[in-house]
């Protein structure tokens, strides 16, 4: 694999620095009146969430690009979206669950918002499943299933909205206390910052196992060639 | 009698409605026991199982780099000694 250009290796050095960084503001944060201290999951649950969605959208663009025009590339960034989608799904339902044992006494609620996210996380999983033992047609049936992913995720954004749920409205970010905006924009920026490290090297590392693949078929052709 | 069973509806709802209006209010609980559930330790836990979960999928994806890494130096060996 050939080694990243310096943008990677800066994105790094700001990922190593906000891990120092952005807990010391979470700390320092004000704790918020009604729930108290475990409402500081918040800086980290509500970040996961919002990469969670990313992930399915670029996902399902990228299966897009593979299914209508065949693009390898869009294949190769749907799949490393698919794999990060199931990693930030993990921290979005194990992060939640202890949010809510606190703050409303229950480990898990059947409503619409923690369903239609564990329904979500269950499709991305569906989706490299399909991919890793779906045989020759298992690319293109993983990426019809990540197109019916990315319907879900407006859905779970206005759940809240629409239907009455033990889960707070989408209103909570807007209208967080000014003092609580520096630590959860900080959190954003790093969460976002390492989703995009991790999306930049699996791409790269899947573009090079293809290459590898490639350069084994030239090989053996020419060792044919020459026997 | 049809309506005289009407009326006596009308009259036995109309007493007994304030009742069960107030049955299905929600009465506040006294001296109820609270959990102590420590909020510190819940705090702790997520955000490691979030770096956690990080980081399990970083060493994944070093161990896929170092094994294309591997498989390539062996390729450039085998097509060398050809």
């Amino acid at each position: 694999m050939r080694s990243p250009g310096t943008g990677f290796w800066i994105a790094l050095l700001l990922a190593a620095a906000g891990f120092v960084i952005v807990p010391t503001m979470i700390i320092d944060a004000p704790i918020e009146p009604v729930m108290g201290f475990v409402q500081k999951i918040f800086y980290f649950h509500v970040p996961c969430a919002i990469m969670l969605f990313l992930s399915t959208f670029v996902c399902a663009g990228g299966s897009v690009a593979y299914l209508f025009k065949g693009s390898e590339r869009g294949d190769r960034l749907a799949l490393a979206a698919g794999e990060l989608a199931v990693v930030f799904g993990i921290c979005t339902l194990t992060s939640g669950p202890l949010w809510g044992r606190k703050a409303w006494g229950v480990w898990w609620q059947w409503d619409a918002r923690l369903t239609s996210s564990l329904a979500l996380f269950l499709m991305m999983l569906a989706y490299l499943i399909a991919r890793k033992y779906g045989g020759a047609v298992g690319r293109k049936l993983s990426a019809a299933v990540a197109l019916f992913a990315a319907i879900d995720v407006p859905l779970i954004y206005k759940s809240v909205d629409i239907w009455r749920t033990v889960h707070p409205k989408t209103t909570v970010v807007p209208s967080l206390d000014a003092r609580m905006k520096p630590a959860f924009w900080s959190a954003f920026a790093l969460i976002t910052l390492v989703w995009a490290l991790l999306l930049t090297v699996r791409v790269r590392l899947e573009r090079a196992r293809t290459e590898l693949a490639e350069l084994r078929l030239d090989a053996d052709e020419l060792a044919e060639e020459h026997a | 009698m049809t309506k005289l069973r009407s009326v006596l509806i009308a009259v036995i709802a109309f007493v007994t409605a304030p009742a069960i209006a107030f049955a299905q209010e929600f009465e506040k609980v006294k001296d109820m026991p609270t959990q102590n559930i420590p909020a510190g330790k819940f705090v702790v836990i997520a955000y490691s199982i979030i770096w956690l979960a990080i980081l399990v999928y970083v060493l994944i994806m070093a161990s896929g780099i170092r094994r294309v890494n591997a498989q390539l130096d062996d390729l450039k060996r085998k097509l060398d000694r050809r």
